[in-house]
This record gives C-alpha cells, sequence and structure tokens, in this order.
C-alpha cells in the first residue's frame, strides 16, 4: 500500500474525533442559535471526570465511560443550559459570544480546583496535562494492522463510536418526535410554542445532546491529547473549521469535513515540506482553513453587507438624572486615585499595578469603540497591542527615533486593524467573531514567529518615555499620563458618537440595508471603526511595552483576547468607565487572590462565570447597577399606571354596552358561559401600552369576529390570548381557570390555538412533518384535503400561499382544538381560497370549537360571525350580537365616529 | 447635505486621531533610560539585616499545559535549610519567602518579580525556573540577582542572571554544548558512522534547540540524517504517521540508528516513542524531559519510554557520588519521602551557587559586592552540576550533563556528569 493511500485512511480514523466534537457544535448552534466556544471545554471536564474514575479510583474503563459520556456529559449540558444557555438564547450575539467565551475560562478552571481541594482527602491523582491517560481501549493500546495501515485499538474505537454516534444523531433528528419538535423549533421558535412544542425543552435536549458528543469526543481525544485543558481548546477550534464547512448547519457535512480534516493534517505532515521555513505555517493550517471556510461559505445571507450583531443599544438609564450627578462618581474616584497615587513612594508595588490596571484599560478602550459602539465582536485585540508593542520595539531597535518607533507601531496595528476589517464587510455576528479569532491565532502562530519581526523569543528591549520632567519608569508618572490618554480615548469616543460618523456606524450597525439606500457606506464605517480600534489597541500596546521595558511575542497572547473580552463586556462594553473599571480588576483581582492564598483557579472561575451573569444582563456591571435604581423608580409608577388604565377601561366599556339598546348595563356574555375570557387585560411593548382594558369572550360553538382598524391592538390581543405575550394587568381565563401565568406552549397543549398572522407553517419542514407537529397520525387530513396528501414530502415554504394556509388550519380538522384564534386568516389569498379556509372555520364551529376570527376586512369574518366585537385604541368600544352590527356601527368602529 | 456630512466627519475623525497621536508622540520627546524607579533608600541592602538574608523565587507552578516547575521551591528550600542549620552565611540564616507562580505568562513573571522586589523586599530571587519568565529586564535594570535554569534567551548577557548551569541559549558565535553528542558516543561505543534523526516542534524556540542539539551530535562525529521541526507546538498531533514514516526512512530508506526528541513535554514523547516502537523502530531514542520517576508510575507510559536514554543537567540520583546523597538527605529533612525531580534539582543546586557567592562576597553585603564577586572570574566546581564560572558562563552552557537510561521499569546511571569543550554555536 502506499504512503499516499496510508496517510488518507489512517486520517479518515483520527478525523473521527473532530468529527464527533464538530456534530455536537453545529447541533446546538443549529437548534438555540448560540455558538458554544466552551464545547471543547465540556470534552475537557467529560476527559478528566473519566481520568479520576478510572485511575484515582479504579474503575474499570468501559463503566466509567458510560458514567463520563452518558450521565456526567449531559446532566452537565442540562445544568448549563438552565444557568446560562436559556438567557443566552435570548440576549443578543454579544453576550452570547462573551457568555460561552468566560465558560471555557471557566470550565476548565472549575473542574481542576475541585480535583485539587478533594485530591488530598480522597487520595485522587491530580490532573497532570502532561501524560497521556488511558483511553476506552485496552492499556495500552493494542496495536492491529487493517489492510497494510497500521491502526491501534484507540483508533479503532474512536471510529466506530464516532460513526454509531453519527447514525444515532441522523436517526434521532429525522425519526422520533423530539428531533421534529427540535427541528422545528428551530425554523419558528415562535410558531413552534403556538403548537404546543415546549421550545425550551427543545434547547435543553439540544444542549444535553451537543453536550454528549462533547464528552465522547472528550473521553475519545484524551488518550492522544492529554489532559490539556488548552489542547481540547485548540481541538475546538479544528472541529469549528469543520463545522463551518458545514455552514452551521448540515450535520453530515461538518461530520465528513471533520474526517477530511484528519485526512489533511496528515497529508500538510507528511507532504508539506516546502513550508519548514515559515515557522508555524503547518500548524496553522486549521486556522487558515477556518479562515477560508468563514470567509468564502459563510457569507451572512440574511444581513446584507455583513452587518453587526443584532442587539439594539439599551435605553439610558440614567437620562433623567442631572449631568453632574451623573459624573459625581467618576470624578470622585479620579481624584481620589490620583490623591492615593501620589501619596505613595516612586517604587510602590500597588501604584506599579494600578499603572498596569490603566495601561489594560486603555487597550480595552479599543473595545468600546469596536463591540460597544460598533457591535462587532473581534478577537484579535490581544494581536493588535502584540503587533504595535513589536513593531515600536522592532522599529526602535533598528535605530529610528522613539517618537517614531511609537507611531510606527501604532500605525502597524492600525494598518492590521484595517486588513481585519476586510473580511468584516462581507461577514457578520458570530461569523465575523471566528474569522478574528483565526486571525489572532494565525498571527500568534506564524506573524509572532518570525524571528527577524520578534527577535524570537527574547524580544525587543524598550526605553522608558521621557516626558522632559519624569519618565515613565515612575509608576506614578505612568498613572497620571495613561489616566491623561485614557481621557483622550474618552473624549474621542463621545465625540464619535455624536459626530455624523457616529449616527453612521449606528445606521450601518442597525440597519445596514437602509443605511446603504440613505448614502451612508457602511464598508468605510466599518473600515473607520477597526482603525481607530486597533489604533488605540496599538496605542496600549506600546505603554504596555514600555511600562514592562521590553515586549515578546508571548507577553499579549491572542488567548489574553478572551479573558480581557469577557472582563470589559462584564463592566459594560459601551462606556470608557466600563474598559476603565475592567482594566483596574483585570490587573488587581490576580494580585488580591494572590496576597489572599486563594487558587489561580479561582480567579479564572470568577472572571468566567461573568458569562453567566452576561446572559441576565447583557449590557454589564455598570448598566445593572443603573437599571437596579431605575428599575426601582420605574417599577411604582408602572404598576400605578396599569392600575390607572383599567380603572379607566371598566366605566368606559361599561358605557359602551349600555349604549347598546338590548343589553343595558350587562357585560356582553355571562361569566358562566364563557370557555375562554380575557379580563381587562392591559399589556404592550416595553414602554408602550397597547391593550388598554380589553375585556373579550367567547363560548363554544361560537364565531366571535373582532374587528377593527389598523392598529387597534387585534393582533396585540391575539398574542396575550395565545400566551405569546405577558400581561400588565388583567387576567386570561379558560374554562373558569385562571392561565394568564402559563406559557404559550401549555396554553396550546390545553387547547389554545393560535394560526398567526401570515402563514403558520414551519418553512423547512416537510408537509408531513409539519402536521406531525400537532398530530400523531396525520392519515386523515390527507383524507380531508387530498391537495396536501400530494405534497406531503414537499417543504412547507415552497408551497402557495393558500396551501400553507390550509396547512395551518388542517391539524385542527382532525384535533380540533377547544379555542381557534386565527389572526387574518384571509391575508393576501385569492377569494376563492378565502372561501374554502372559511368553510373549515364553520366545520370547526359545527364541532364546538369557540373561535376568535381577526379580521380587518370585515366583510367576510361578518357572514360567519355569532358575535362581533369593535376594536379601537387598545379597547373593545363595542361587542354584540351579529345582528345588531349595521354600516352605521362599522362606519363608527373604523373611522372612530362613535 | 447630509451625505456630504457624513463624508466629511470621518475626515475630522482620522485627523483627532493623528493629533492625539502626535500629542503623545511629541510629549514622549525622547526616549529615556529604563532605570531604577527611586532608589528609595533601601540601596543596595535591601532584604539584608545582620542575621537574615530574605529570597524568594519565580516558577512555573501552573500553566495551562500542564507543565510545572514547583518541585524547585523544595529543592532550594532544603539547600537553604542546610544552610542556616550550619549557622547562615557570615552569621546571616536565609530568610525563603517562598516562591510566586509565573502561570507560564512573562507578564505575570514579570508582575512576580516586582512582587518580589518591591513588595517583599527581597534580596535576591532564587530559584527562578520558568520557561517564559518575564521578569528578566526588570530585575537587570535594578541590579537584583536571580539564580535558576536559564533556559530562554532572556537570561543571557546579563550581568544578574545567573544560570546554574550557564546560559542554554546561547547567540550565534558563542559557545554552544557538545557534551550530549559526546556522552552519547562514549555510550554508544564510538559515533563512527552512526547517522541521527532530531525531531523538533513548529515553533521558533524548538527549532533553536534542534538547532543547538544537532551541531552537539556533529561536533560528536554523528551524522544528522534529518531535523523534523513538523510537529504542532500546541497538543499532539492526533495521527504520528506522517511523522513516524519520515524518520523510519531518513536515513536512506532506513530507521537512524539515534532519535532525539527535543520536544518539552512527556505526552508528546510516549507519543512518538509508541507510534516509532509501533512501527518496528530498534535505534536509540534520547531527550531530554524523560527522566522523571512520576512517570514511571504509569505502566503505558513506562513502556513506551523503555529503552529511552535522558539527557539530565546534573548528576542523576542513582549515582553514588556523596553530593547527591547529601542532597536526598537535605530533601528527606525538609520534605520527607519527596521522590526527586528535574526540577528539584535544579532549585537545589541554583541554591548552591548562591549560596557559594554569598560566601565569596564575605560579611559586608550589598547587591553591588554581591554582584561584584559573582562576575569577577568566578568559579565552583560540583560533582551535582560539573562547574560553573561567570562571567564566561552568563552567555554560554557550563557544556556538562549525564545520561541515564529508563532499563526494565528504572532509571539506571548511564554516564555521569562530565563536562565537555564548548563550540561556537552555527
Amino acid at each position: 500500500m502506499s504512503e499516499f493511500v496510508g496517510y488518507i485512511i489512517s486520517g479518515l480514523v483520527t478525523g473521527a474525533v473532530f468529527a464527533v466534537m464538530a456534530s455536537g457544535l453545529t447541533l446546538s448552534y443549529a437548534a438555540t442559535g448560540v455558538f458554544n466556544f466552551a464545547h471543547g471545554a465540556i470534552g475537557f471536564l467529560s476527559a478528566l471526570l473519566f481520568f479520576e474514575l478510572t485511575v484515582g479510583l479504579g474503575v474499570p474503563a468501559w463503566p466509567a465511560g458510560v458514567v463520563a459520556v452518558l450521565v456526567f456529559a449531559p446532566l452537565l449540558g442540562y445544568v448549563l443550559h438552565r444557568a446560562m444557555f436559556r438567557g443566552l438564547a435570548q440576549a443578543g450575539e454579544t453576550a452570547q459570544i462573551v457568555g460561552t467565551i468566560g465558560l471555557t475560562i471557566a470550565l476548565p478552571a472549575l473542574g481542576l480546583w475541585i480535583v485539587d481541594l478533594i485530591a488530598e482527602p480522597f487520595g485522587l491523582p491530580r490532573a497532570d496535562a502532561t501524560s497521556l491517560p488511558r483511553g476506552l481501549g485496552p492499556y495500552p493500546a493494542v496495536n492491529v494492522t487493517l489492510g497494510g495501515v497500521r491502526l491501534d485499538s484507540d483508533q479503532i474505537i474512536t471510529f466506530v463510536f464516532a460513526l454509531l454516534a453519527a447514525a444515532g444523531l441522523w436517526a434521532f433528528m429525522r425519526h422520533t418526535p423530539y428531533g421534529l419538535r427540535m427541528r422545528a423549533s428551530v425554523d419558528r421558535r415562535r410558531l413552534a410554542t403556538l403548537r404546543g412544542i415546549d421550545a425550551d425543552a427543545s434547547s435543553a435536549l439540544a444542549w444535553t445532546l451537543s453536550s454528549t458528543l462533547a464528552g465522547l469526543a472528550g473521553v475519545l481525544a484524551v488518550p492522544t491529547l492529554g489532559l490539556d485543558s488548552t489542547a481540547f481548546t485548540v481541538m475546538l477550534f479544528v472541529s469549528a473549521t469543520a463545522a463551518v464547512f458545514g455552514r452551521l448547519r448540515s450535520i453530515p457535512v461538518t461530520f465528513a469535513a471533520g474526517l477530511g480534516l484528519g485526512v489533511v493534517q496528515n497529508l500538510v505532515a507528511g507532504y508539506a515540506d516546502f513550508a519548514e521555513d515559515v515557522t508555524g505555517l503547518r500548524t496553522a493550517v486549521p486556522v487558515i482553513l477556518l479562515f477560508a471556510g468563514l470567509v468564502v461559505l459563510n457569507r451572512s445571507r440574511d444581513r446584507v453587507a455583513g452587518s453587526a450583531a443584532e442587539d439594539a443599544p439599551p435605553p439610558d438609564y440614567l437620562a433623567d438624572l442631572p449631568l453632574w450627578r451623573r459624573r459625581l462618581p467618576w470624578a470622585v474616584s479620579l481624584v481620589a486615585l490620583l490623591v492615593w497615587t501620589f501619596t505613595r513612594p516612586a517604587d510602590d508595588f500597588y501604584v506599579g499595578v494600578v499603572a498596569q490596571g490603566l495601561v489594560l484599560a486603555l487597550i480595552f478602550c479599543s473595545f468600546v469603540v469596536v463591540t460597544g459602539i460598533g457591535g462587532m465582536v473581534n478577537l484579535a485585540q490581544a494581536s493588535f497591542a502584540s503587533m504595535a508593542a513589536l513593531t515600536c520595539g522592532w522599529a526602535f531597535s533598528s535605530g529610528l527615533p522613539f517618537p517614531v518607533a511609537i507611531l510606527l507601531g501604532v500605525l502597524g496595528a492600525t494598518a492590521v486593524g484595517v486588513l481585519v476589517a476586510l473580511p468584516a464587510l462581507r461577514l457578520g455576528g458570530r461569523i465575523l467573531t471566528l474569522a478574528t479569532l483565526a486571525l489572532a491565532l494565525l498571527a500568534d502562530q506564524v506573524l509572532f514567529q518570525i524571528d527577524a519581526f520578534s527577535n524570537g523569543t527574547i524580544g525587543w528591549p524598550l526605553p522608558a518615555l521621557g516626558l522632559g520632567f519624569a519618565d515613565t519608569t515612575d509608576p506614578r508618572v505612568r498613572v497620571v499620563l495613561l489616566l491623561a490618554l485614557i481621557g483622550l480615548v474618552g473624549l474621542l469616543v463621545r465625540n464619535l458618537e455624536r459626530s455624523a460618523s457616529g449616527r453612521a456606524i449606528l445606521a450601518v450597525r442597525s440597519a445596514p440595508a437602509a443605511a446603504t439606500t440613505s448614502g451612508v457606506s457602511a464598508p468605510r464605517t466599518k473600515i473607520l471603526l477597526f482603525a481607530l480600534a486597533s489604533g488605540i489597541a496599538g496605542l496600549g500596546g506600546v505603554l504596555f511595552a514600555i511600562s514592562k521595558g521590553s515586549v515578546t511575542a508571548t507577553d499579549l497572547p491572542a488567548f489574553a483576547g478572551f479573558v480581557w473580552l469577557a472582563v470589559v463586556v462584564l463592566q459594560g462594553v459601551r462606556r470608557i468607565g466600563g474598559a476603565v473599571l475592567g482594566g483596574l480588576i483585570a490587573a488587581i483581582f490576580p494580585e488580591l487572590l494572590a496576597t489572599w492564598h486563594v487558587s489561580a483557579h479561582v480567579g479564572a472561575i470568577l472572571f468566567g462565570t461573568g458569562g453567566m451573569i452576561l446572559a441576565r444582563h447583557p449590557d454589564g456591571v455598570l448598566a445593572q447597577m443603573a437599571e437596579g435604581r431605575y428599575r426601582r423608580r420605574r417599577r411604582r409608577l408602572e404598576r400605578t399606571k396599569a392600575a390607572a388604565i383599567q380603572a379607566e377601561a371598566a366605566p368606559a366599556v361599561r358605557a359602551a354596552a349600555a349604549s347598546g339598546p338590548d343589553h343595558p348595563g350587562e357585560p356582553a356574555v355571562p361569566e358562566s358561559d364563557a370557555l375562554f375570557r380575557l379580563e381587562n387585560v392591559v399589556a404592550g411593548y416595553g414602554d408602550v401600552t397597547v391593550l388598554r382594558g380589553v375585556d373579550l369572550s367567547v363560548r363554544p360553538g361560537e364565531v366571535v369576529a373582532l374587528l377593527g382598524a389598523n392598529g387597534a391592538g387585534k393582533s396585540t390581543t391575539c398574542a396575550v390570548a395565545a400566551g405569546d405575550l405577558p400581561v400588565t394587568a388583567g387576567r386570561v381565563l379558560l374554562d373558569g381557570a385562571d392561565v394568564t401565568a402559563w406559557p404559550a406552549h401549555r396554553r396550546a397543549r390545553e387547547g389554545v390555538l393560535l394560526a398567526p398572522e401570515g402563514r403558520g407553517v414551519f418553512p423547512s419542514l416537510t408537509v408531513e412533518e409539519n402536521l406531525r407537529t400537532w398530530l400523531t397520525d396525520p392519515g386523515p387530513v390527507y383524507e380531508r384535503l387530498p391537495q396536501l396528501a400530494r405534497r406531503r414530502g414537499i417543504a412547507a415554504g415552497a408551497l402557495s400561499g393558500g396551501e400553507q394556509q390550509l396547512l395551518t388550519l388542517a391539524p385542527a380538522l382532525v384535533r380540533p382544538p377547544r379555542v381557534l384564534i386565527a389572526d387574518e386568516p384571509s391575508l393576501g389569498l385569492a377569494p376563492l381560497v378565502v372561501a374554502e379556509i372559511f368553510e373549515v372555520f364553520a366545520e370547526l364551529r359545527e364541532r364546538g370549537v369557540a373561535l376568535l376570527l381577526v379580521e380587518e376586512k370585515a366583510t367576510a369574518a361578518l357572514e360567519l360571525a355569532d358575535r362581533v366585537a369593535f376594536m379601537r385604541l387598545g379597547r373593545v368600544t363595542w361587542s354584540g350580537p351579529r345582528a345588531e352590527v349595521d354600516d352605521t356601527r362599522l362606519t363608527a368602529a373604523y373611522l372612530g365616529v362613535s | 447635505m447630509g451625505r456630504q456630512a457624513v463624508r466629511r466627519r470621518p475626515g475630522r475623525l482620522v485627523g483627532l486621531v493623528a493629533a492625539a497621536a502626535l500629542a503623545v508622540a511629541g510629549s514622549a520627546g525622547c526616549a529615556a533610560e529604563q532605570k531604577a524607579a527611586g532608589t528609595g533608600g533601601s540601596g543596595g541592602t535591601a532584604g539584608v539585616t545582620d542575621t537574615t538574608i530574605k529570597v524568594g523565587g519565580v516558577l512555573t507552578k501552573t500553566s495551562a499545559s500542564g507543565y510545572s516547575t514547583k518541585d524547585a521551591e523544595i529543592g532550594a528550600k532544603a539547600r537553604f535549610q542546610r544552610a542556616n542549620d550550619a549557622g547562615g552565611v557570615h552569621g546571616r540564616k536565609i530568610e525563603f519567602v517562598g516562591a510566586e507562580d509565573d502561570g507560564q505568562d512573562a507578564a505575570k513573571g514579570d508582575a512576580a518579580a516586582k512582587k518580589l522586589v518591591q513588595k517583599d523586599g527581597v534580596f535576591a530571587l532564587v530559584p527562578v525556573h520558568g520557561p517564559n519568565f518575564g521578569g528578566a529586564v526588570f530585575l537587570e535594570q535594578q541590579g537584583v540577582p536571580w539564580f535558576g535554569w536559564a533556559t530562554g534567551p532572556q537570561w543571557c548577557g546579563t550581568k544578574t542572571g545567573f544560570g546554574y548551569n550557564g546560559c542554554l541559549a546561547p547567540k550565534p558565535g558563542a559557545g554552544s554544548q557538545t557534551w550530549w553528542g559526546n556522552q552519547m558516543a562514549e555510550l554508544l561505543g564510538g559515533s563512527e558512522g552512526k547517522t541521527v534523526y532530531v525531531q523538533t516542534t513548529d515553533s521558533s524556540g524548538s527549532k533553536y534547540g534542534g538547532k543547538t542539539i544537532s551541531q552537539s551530535f556533529e561536533a560528536a562525529g554523528f551524522k544528522i540524517v534529518g531535523i523534523n521541526s513538523g510537529l504542532p507546538a500546541a497538543a499532539p498531533p492526533p495521527d504520528w504517521l506522517p511523522y513516524v514514516n519520515k524518520i523510519m526512512t531518513s536515513d536512506g530508506g532506513k530507521a537512524p540508528d539515534v532519535v532525539v526528541s527535543i520536544i518539552a513535554g512527556t505526552k508528546f514523547n510516549v507519543g512518538l516513542y509508541s507510534a516509532l516502537k509501533k512501527a518496528g523502530y530498534e535505534g536509540v531514542l534520547s531527550d531530554a524531559t524523560s527522566y522523571d520517576a512520576a512517570i514511571l508510575k504509569d505502566p503505558a507510559t513506562a513502556q513506551a519510554l523503555e529503552g529511552v536514554i535522558a539527557a539530565p543537567m546534573f548528576e542523576p540520583f542513582e549515582s553514588t557520588a556523596p553530593e547527591i546523597a547529601q542532597l536526598k538527605a537535605d530533601v528527606e529533612k525538609v520534605a520527607p519521602g519527596t521522590v526527586p525531580t528535574q526540577h528539584l534539582a535544579i532549585g537545589y543546586w541554583s541554591a548552591d551557587i548562591f549560596l557559594k557567592v554569598l560566601e565569596q562576597t564575605g560579611k559586608d553585603l550589598t547587591r553591588e559586592r554581591f554582584l561584584a564577586a559573582a562576575n569577577g572570574s568566578f568559579s565552583y566546581e560540583n560533582a551535582g552540576f560539573g562547574r560553573i564560572q561567570y562571567p564566561k558562563d552568563h552567555s554560554e552552557p557550563n557544556g556538562c550533563g549525564a545520561l541515564v537510561k529508563l532499563e526494565g521499569g528504572a532509571f539506571k546511571v548511564a554516564k555521569s556528569m562530565k563536562c565537555f569543550e564548548n563550540v561556537p554555536l552555527k
């Protein structure tokens, strides 16, 4: 057998572990929209447990493997879902990225810390990253020759398990109701909950499964990687490459790409000797592939010109405070810091620590520009700082004057920033983050390994910065200089936010397409942001090197950027204040831990757990404090406001009802009769109150038509009825029971079905799968509606509008709900189709369903309705039997004439 | 109008940035010498009283990769304890405050050095032992002596950094060791017609190691048939096949007589050796890091490393030399039951050399006088580490080393500590 074929076969076998890891990554991303950077860390923890079980407690390998992979890993996934991922799915992209990066730092530290704590009393071995522990198979591994290729037992076990996992995953997703629910939740999460699918439970399942896959990959990889959390993170990046080639959607493609990566690595190792002179190039092959894959395959489709993260800027909670009150805490802290600094001696250790913190703060300011203002998450910030420092050191050592060297350093970083911005023009969100990560790793592994640039491992010496009267060897001088520079950056940021450029940035961030049509150049804006941010990071990097007196390529590793980002975002990335606080914390906190003799793992755990806080409060600690005060101020206000609206609504409704001649002063329907009832409901979105005391009720076998002009609050009423929108005040009753607190999926399961505005279908599921989300056997539907039977294998998104509406309502025919709420069912349909739809409604009424029909176009609805309610400005202004509706009333309802 | 405004403003912004940058550069004016900040009155006698000398170390106790040199603390402590039990040096006892952890992070090492000097007020740093130690520039500025294992170029050419066996990262032109090749040649009964393959990882540090060590074998008369630096530096490759194929065919289609691995990390070596043995390699395996009693505990690791010839830069613990018996006794006193390791020995011998310099400095102790004594043709011989000469060994290794063979699951001394002439590094 030729060497080449040997490399390919052996590569396929070893690529299996990437395939397993990458499949889990793709699964959790596709199912929940959160790209889990901590996927490798979960694998590490499982491997750690496996190691402690086998080596520490002497449990045989197979039972230990079952405990680590099938018990511990799923449990960890579930716990993480409850504690963090659930909140993250609703948070912005920045919070998602930072949250899972925080976990990457915290999880391994937590595991190692626990092992450190219990190692002594239980006589367990400490995790030793330098040796290779045993895997599932025989130990030492047994060698087998298969078709001319020598494989060991661990390799074969890995390959077999990878195939089993892939087959199991495929069967689960395609052929079980759980898989169907998960896919439905991915497709249209909101609709899925309206169909009674607990989307939350689906994501819990997705995290559990993905975590199991990570655990499996971890246990399979540990005999080749060792118990080394960094190695697991590296493996995650390699796997991310496979996931990216599967476009983060397709598990089979991801799996194949994972196998392919094993082959590519073997071929590079076997034949790429020409790359020998460029140190790091061969190591960096997966990273290069990752970057290429991101740029070529993952051009974001739905966001034109690769916009930024989708998080809207939060409200300014301090807006109602006077200016002096807003600035007071900062001014006081600044004065206190300066006074303290100048009462200390020149070689004081703690002033040095504070100065170091301020250097970091200056670097962190660049996060404020690119992430806080620009909404793009950049993981290459440490590389920018490193680039500037190395360029400066190189220039100074080549004999250039120091100021020129500094300027060159900053310009060098800026230039690299512009280069990084180029992929940013095409990519958005997580993809951009991954791309910056790839570039940062590339810089670490290749660029900074060039001896001529970084001067090998020794680096460049740098002189102190002389200011004429003092120089930066005195940490007090550094503190003042850095405070001045941060102030300058602060002014710059403020100017940027308030200038036309700031508005342009905001425009590009929130609506790229609109910004482009308004003549705002998105590429220019992004390049500006990246250039500015990398310039600031570069300046910080140069000062870092100056205060240290030297710079080496390993001073500011790419992974430092992870921790930095977590720290800054935790303090609040939108304000310079957050950056300053973050910098000081990053420098002072580890010193404090060391002084108190607390394990360094604890620091990592705390920094990392910040991610969990972030899942709940995406705008950081500073905003959190302001928000807390704001909420307290608002809460009472809101409560009284809702009560006032209700109080105002009650007499108004009574008056409206009283105006009907046949029902003087009576509620429209006696309470006992109504199956479904909204009682004086107040609801809205954020600060806007839409429903201002709505009373509405439906009896079984009755059609109530809810009519009203655009903006009257009809769709909001539907959302409240289905549980899609929480109420501020009032009650929702089903058969006399208070269901106000029930989530949408629970109401759906109890028989309250909403056919939402637009089409209520899952476009990427087939017709058959769509039906199965509500029915166990779709057979009767096909008998009743043969046109759907002919299309059962087709994706619902490919059906015509009428067919989609039929598909939306069809399941209700077979398994009638107790209450059906149809929001604009005739919207955009041909008259013939509308007639067919209304036939369905009539049939449902015959079968005792309580129907609430919401229509803007009154005619068709009026033909069917038993009772009619008119809405205007968030209130039901009139309700009564169909017979009493005449043209005058209709006109009054729509035109607001009473 | 609006469009124009949007277009015009970035220009202004860029101007502002440039102005800010210029302001910094302008205010900087000139480069100032990095010097000791504030002499603070302590002068060169910081950490010294009439009865004590305060000393602390910086080690890589923890690291992301798991590499740890923490045993050096026990070694130094054991040696200091013996000195104290003997009444100290010139009436002063060593007050050892322990070692800080730099987490294999240059910036943390710098902070640790600053903390020891500025906050704890130590006289000198002993032992300093971390592959990425970042406090070199600071210590050199402050004139604080530091003793340890000089594996990185930050040690070399300084006046204050004392490697216990010299500078192991000499610049081109400076002396480079030949002991490994020569000891191996003596062990194998001559180097005539024998071939050597050197495997390193894909990083500049490891490549540099490959260069010096292949030169060592060349100087001893071996023929180098390959230096491969293809191994990924961050983690072992999932598949060793391509690397092993290269080695197995490097000597004109045959396997070489000796494979030298310049990879830090037992797991790399275990992976490489297991794969080589799987492919039928029967020659000599040699590396610098496998001499570690802890790895014998694991049967598979011991099996993979069986027959390997490790190259420690100190007298092996299995040696019958009285200095080694003394070392073991000292360690047993401060930490009973400790199995001696490479890092422990490094800490021990670093402390030993520091004490020797203290002794030669005399009763009147300042950092200046200490450095003058150490750098004024200091020479010290000891069977434990060979010999050391400063200032010569500030820029080249001391040229001494031993060989240990793992045989039947136990280490045996193959060649005792011996010093050889250095040759200039190409």
